[in-house]
Parts: C-alpha cells; sequence; structure tokens
C-alpha cells in the first residue's frame, strides 16, 4: 500500500468517524430536536444592539426586537460605536418613538462589536441580556423559545437557529445552505453539550453570568465564539432553541466572504490558543470543542496540502507528457488511455460523498416550515461539490494573516 | 434531559465501533474486488502460460525438423500480440490495486513470460529465418521520476503506433526492467543499458533517445 493510499484511509476512516457521530446522535435524540422549555416565570430582559454604519438596517433589525412578542423585554439599547453614517440619527428617532428604545453611543469608535456590546451592557439591569447584530432580523416568537432553557440555574447562555436573509445572489443562496448545515449540525452539538459559538444574530445571556466572566474580549475578532468557550470553562451549560430564529444579512461578493471567513477562522485561532490550557480539561470544552475546532483545522490543512501535491504532481507529468508528446508528433491523449475501473478509493469516497448528502438534505429539509428560497438543485450540489472545498484554502489564507500580526475587524 | 446527558459519552465509543465495521467491511470488499479482478488476469496469465509452452514445445521440434519454423514464427508473434494486448487490460486493472499486491504480482509474472517470450524469439533467429523486427521495450515500472513517467507514456504511445503501422512485421514485447529478473538482468548485461527506457531492436540497436515513428522504421528489417 503506498502512502498515499495509507493517508487516504485515514482521512476516510476520520470522516467517516465524525459522520456517524452526528448521524448517531441525530438518530438518538431526534425527538428532542424541537425541544424548549417553558419558563418558569418571565425572566427580565434587555437587548443590546451594537451598531456601526448599520443605518440600512438597524430600523428593521430595532422594529423586529420590539415585535418579538416577549412580554418582559425590559430596554432595548442601540449602541452606536461612531458610525461615518446616518445610524446615530436614526436610533435617536427610533428612542423617541418607542419608549424601550434606549440609544447610546460609544465615546470613542472601539473598532469591534465586542466594544460596543460591552458598552451596551453597562445599561443593563435585568436578569438575562441578549444581543442581536444591527443587521439582524428576528423572527416573532423567538425570544420566547429561548427564556425557559433559563430555568436551569447553570444556564449561561442560549443561542438560536441563524438564517440568511438575502438569497438573491448565488453567493448568498451557497451561505442560506451553509447557515441551515451549521444550524442543524450546532444543535446535535448540544446533545454532547458542545455548542462553540453563540453567533451575533441572537443570543441570550445570563446576566450574573456574563458580569462574572467580564462580558466579551475586545482582543477577540469572534467574540461569540470566546464568550461561549469561556462560560464552558467556567462551568455554564449552553443550549439552543432550534425553532427559535434570527436572520441576518450574508456577505453578498466574493471580497466580503473572504473577509469575514478570514476574520472567523483568525478569532478561532485566537480562541484556541487562550484556551490551550484547557486540553482535556474543564468537561467538554477540553475534551471535544477544543481538540475537535484544532483537529479540523490541522486535517484541513494537511488534506488540501496532499491534494495540492497530488494536483502539482499529475500537472507536472501532463506538462512532461505534452511537451515529450509534441516533440516526437504522438497523440497527446487516446481513448484507452481514459480508465474507468473503479477502486476501493473510490468506492469509499462515493459512500462518503452520498452520507455527506444526505445529511445536507437532512440539515435543510428536516424543519418543514423554513424558507427554502433559492436552494434549488445547482445551489446544492455547487455547495457540496465546490464550496466545502474552497473552504482549506480560506484557512492557509487565515493561517498566513494570523502569523502577520492581522487583528482587524 | 437526563437521559440525553447520560448518552452523551456513549456516542463517542457507538462511533467510532460503527465506523470500524463500516471501514472493515469496506476493505473487506475491496480486498475481494481486487482479488477478482486479479483472478481475472491470472487466469489470461494461465491461458498465455499454456501458448507459451506450447511454442517451447514446438521450438524443441524444430531439430528434428526445420519445416516448423514458418508455424513457429507465426505463433511467436501471434503470443506476443497476445500479451501485448493482455498487457494493456493488466495496466488498465492495475489502478484496481490499491490494498493488495496482487497486481504486481501478476505484472512481474507477466515480465518473466515476456522474457521467456524474447528468448525465445532469439532462439528462433539462430534457427530459422526472421521475416519480422523484435522490439523489446525496457522501462522501469517502479519508477517515482515524473520526467521518466512522462517520457515511458510517451514511449509506449509511439510504440503502439508502430506496432499498429507494421502490424506482423515487429513483434513487440514491453519489459519491466526493475522487477529483479535475473534472466533479464542476464539477458541485457551485453547491451551496456545505463539509463531506461530504452528500445532493443533485433538485439543489435539499442535506442535511449526516440523521437518518432519514422525514426524506429528505419532499424527495422
Amino acid at each position: 500500500m503506498d502512502t498515499i493510499t495509507v493517508i487516504y484511509l485515514i482521512y476516510i476512516f476520520i470522516g467517516f468517524y465524525f459522520l456517524f457521530l452526528f448521524i448517531l446522535i441525530y438518530i438518538q435524540n431526534k425527538k428532542y430536536l424541537y425541544y424548549y422549555p417553558k419558563p418558569k416565570r418571565d425572566y427580565s430582559l434587555s437587548i443590546v444592539i451594537p451598531c456601526y454604519n448599520e443605518g440600512a438596517t438597524i430600523e428593521k433589525t430595532v422594529k423586529s426586537v420590539l415585535d418579538s412578542g416577549y412580554k418582559n423585554l425590559k430596554k432595548v439599547i442601540v449602541v452606536d460605536d461612531c458610525s461615518k453614517d446616518n445610524s446615530y440619527k436614526i436610533i435617536k428617532e427610533l428612542e423617541k418613538k418607542y419608549p424601550k428604545v434606549l440609544a447610546v453611543q460609544t465615546p470613542k469608535n472601539t473598532g469591534c462589536a465586542a466594544g460596543s456590546k460591552n458598552y451596551g451592557a453597562k445599561f443593563v439591569d435585568t436578569e438575562l441580556i441578549g444581543f442581536s447584530d444591527g443587521d439582524s432580523f428576528i423572527e416573532k416568537g423567538s425570544i420566547d423559545k429561548l427564556v425557559g432553557f433559563f430555568n436551569d440555574e447553570k444556564m449561561g447562555s442560549v443561542t438560536c437557529s441563524v438564517l440568511v436573509a438575502n438569497r438573491d445572489k448565488f453567493i448568498e443562496r451557497v451561505q442560506s445552505v451553509e447557515y441551515k448545515v451549521i444550524k442543524f449540525s450546532r444543535k446535535l452539538l448540544e446533545f454532547i453539550d458542545s455548542i462553540y459559538v453563540t453567533p451575533g444574530p441572537l443570543g441570550v445571556f445570563r446576566k450574573s453570568a456574563f458580569d462574572k466572566i467580564g462580558g466579551f474580549d475586545e482582543k477577540n475578532l469572534t467574540e461569540d465564539i470566546e464568550i461561549t468557550w469561556h462560560l464552558q470553562a467556567e462551568g455554564y451549560k449552553v443550549r439552543m432553541a432550534l425553532l427559535s430564529r434570527a436572520y441576518t444579512v450574508a456577505p453578498s461578493t466574493i471580497k466580503d466572504w473572504v473577509k469575514q471567513r478570514n476574520r472567523w477562522n483568525i478569532g478561532g485561532l485566537q480562541t484556541s490558543i487562550k484556551y490551550g490550557r484547557d486540553w482535556f480539561r474543564k468537561g467538554m470544552l477540553g475534551k471535544f470543542i477544543l481538540p475537535f475546532f484544532v483537529f479540523s483545522w490541522v486535517i484541513g490543512l494537511f488534506g488540501l496540502t496532499v491534494l495540492a501535491y497530488r494536483i502539482l504532481k499529475v500537472l507536472i507529468f501532463r506538462l512532461f507528457s505534452t511537451t515529450y508528446s509534441i516533440q516526437t508528433q504522438t497523440s497527446l491523449i487516446r481513448f484507452e488511455d481514459i480508465s474507468l475501473m473503479p477502486n476501493i478509493l473510490i468506492f469509499f469516497g462515493l459512500v462518503m460523498f452520498f452520507l455527506s448528502m444526505w445529511f445536507t438534505l437532512l440539515s435543510l429539509f428536516h424543519m418543514k416550515d423554513e424558507n427554502r428560497k433559492g436552494e434549488n438543485f445547482f445551489v446544492l450540489s455547487f455547495y457540496m461539490v465546490f464550496y466545502v472545498m474552497i473552504y482549506p484554502i480560506i484557512l492557509i489564507s487565515s493561517f498566513y494573516k494570523f502569523l502577520k500580526g492581522h487583528r482587524k475587524w | 434531559m437526563v437521559r440525553l446527558l447520560q448518552s452523551r459519552k456513549r456516542v463517542f465509543w457507538e462511533a467510532l465501533i460503527l465506523t470500524i465495521v463500516v471501514f472493515l467491511f469496506g476493505l473487506l470488499i475491496g480486498i475481494f474486488y481486487e482479488s477478482t479482478k486479479s483472478s481475472d488476469m491470472n487466469e489470461y496469465y494461465v491461458n498465455s502460460e499454456l501458448s507459451l509452452m506450447d511454442i517451447f514445445a514446438l521450438n524443441s521440434l524444430l531439430s528434428i525438423n526445420s519445416q516448423n519454423c514458418d508455424v513457429l514464427t507465426s505463433s511467436n508473434l501471434e503470443f506476443a500480440d497476445k500479451i501485448y494486448q493482455e498487457a494493456v487490460i493488466l495496466e488498465k486493472y492495475e489502478s484496481v490495486g490499491k490494498v493488495t499486491e496482487h497486481m504486481e504480482v501478476v505484472h512481474k509474472r507477466y515480465d518473466v513470460l515476456r522474457t521467456f517470450l524474447w528468448i525465445n524469439t532469439i532462439k528462433t533467429s539462430e534457427k530459422c529465418e526472421k521475416d519480422y523486427s523484435t522490439v523489446v521495450y525496457l522501462y522501469e515500472y517502479f519508477s517515482k521520476d515524473l520526467t521518466q513517467k512522462a517520457k515511458q507514456n510517451v514511449w509506449s504511445k509511439i510504440l503502439s503506433d508502430l506496432k499498429q503501422e507494421q502490424g506482423r512485421n515487429i513483434l513487440l514485447i514491453p519489459i519491466a526492467s526493475d522487477t529483479n529478473l535475473s534472466s533479464l538482468n542476464a539477458l541485457t548485461a551485453k547491451f551496456n543499458i545505463t539509463s531506461y527506457p530504452v528500445v532493443i531492436i533485433n538485439e543489435k540497436h539499442v535506442i535511449s533517445d526516440l523521437s518518432s515513428v519514422q525514426e524506429l522504421e528505419r532499424y527495422l528489417k
């Protein structure tokens, strides 16, 4: 057996393991996927919305929070981070119009969402504190489905399903599929106590827990990942209500998409390094989340290196063959050269592909009432065949930026 | 929820066991599939071996009756064509061999067979008048050098073109030179070959720099 075959088989084994892990978690817990506890009482809640140049969307965001229907919503604090557009003017008008809205502005631009969120948190005196992004919209009834989890005293934060609001462009549609797969996987991870992020569009925290850990880490580019790990490290639980939904505006251009993914990866790296001391400690954080994060990077990058090596080898071989063929005036390719003989690696690869496809389709179609705009065959095929392959390339660029000290939003 | 948390750790082991079972099952299917293909090739090989034995018997008859020369020449050519076609099939089947080394063994056995054929054509030419050319193509089967692999790929095509053009005028024998066959090593020693691939025509011309079909045709009978 040659080295490449051995590497390929190891990858297949690892791939099968994680796929089966998710499938088994799904099979064992599918009855509980949509479960959310009824709150024992109406917990008081305030929502903080950071805002930087969100003039186009902030009004809709604030209205979606106010219309969410949660009875004990005390305040909606909109924090303008010294925007360059008319955001502050808009939120000031909203403050006049709606008594629950409080418009505040940071003394100077903090340069990150974490800064605005922490600033806004200073104005909160309720039992629960929620956060939503300035370009996200909460579905009616979503907050009610989150708060019941706080009946458990050890509950630190509860997150929701994050879906893509804009689905006109192809890149937005592909991300819509991706977000649904992420959402479904995150819910499954809840059953092994391994939710690794409380995403920005909507997350509710126990205020005492939030204060205890000192709020968001302003140096981290993914403060929503960091705070989730921090809570778990302090022994708090994190849960997700699948039926609670928030819609967010996904990047519409490749440039913005790459920028966003670089930020996610760099933030993830920062968080992994920060909690590096907790390997195999602090419950599932050290036993699964941290190793899973680091391991997925390592196998992603190593896999990409091997793939690049293989492609390079084929290209060099083709280059030499073509050169010789031209020199000797022989045909470049013949019908006999095309071999369609299957082998065990192709067999494993196909099984893996079809299982992954089944999992993706399951992620997309297990909720019958969800908006499926733009999820056509072409978008799904592109996501399953190409999109997942592109991601390790972004990872390389993220590592490079991280090593160069890039820490900007 | 209590039940969920109890099953939390168990699921990691369950996934591992399921993965091992599926993986081993897949490997067994793969080994079975490779063995099936290898059996197909073995069947071809056994038939080819029988043909070669028949040629050897014919060769022995030469000492008694020289009228067998035509039959022997024809048998040599037919046999060479047969194992050349089988080499093409074997090359395709070789891409199947990922887990086991069955195909490598089959390839080596064929190389022995081809070496036998080469020796036999040399012997035949000593006793019978030869109206065809023997073209032996020696290449490196295990080479990792991409330049060499590309070169061998093109040479194979040139030789295949030559065979198509010349038909029964040439007896084409491709043999892997790096399978450590004593008989082949002894046979090629006199040609002072320093690098591969190489083409030996009628045991006289050693060509290590091939540029076209026409160039080869100059050395043919």
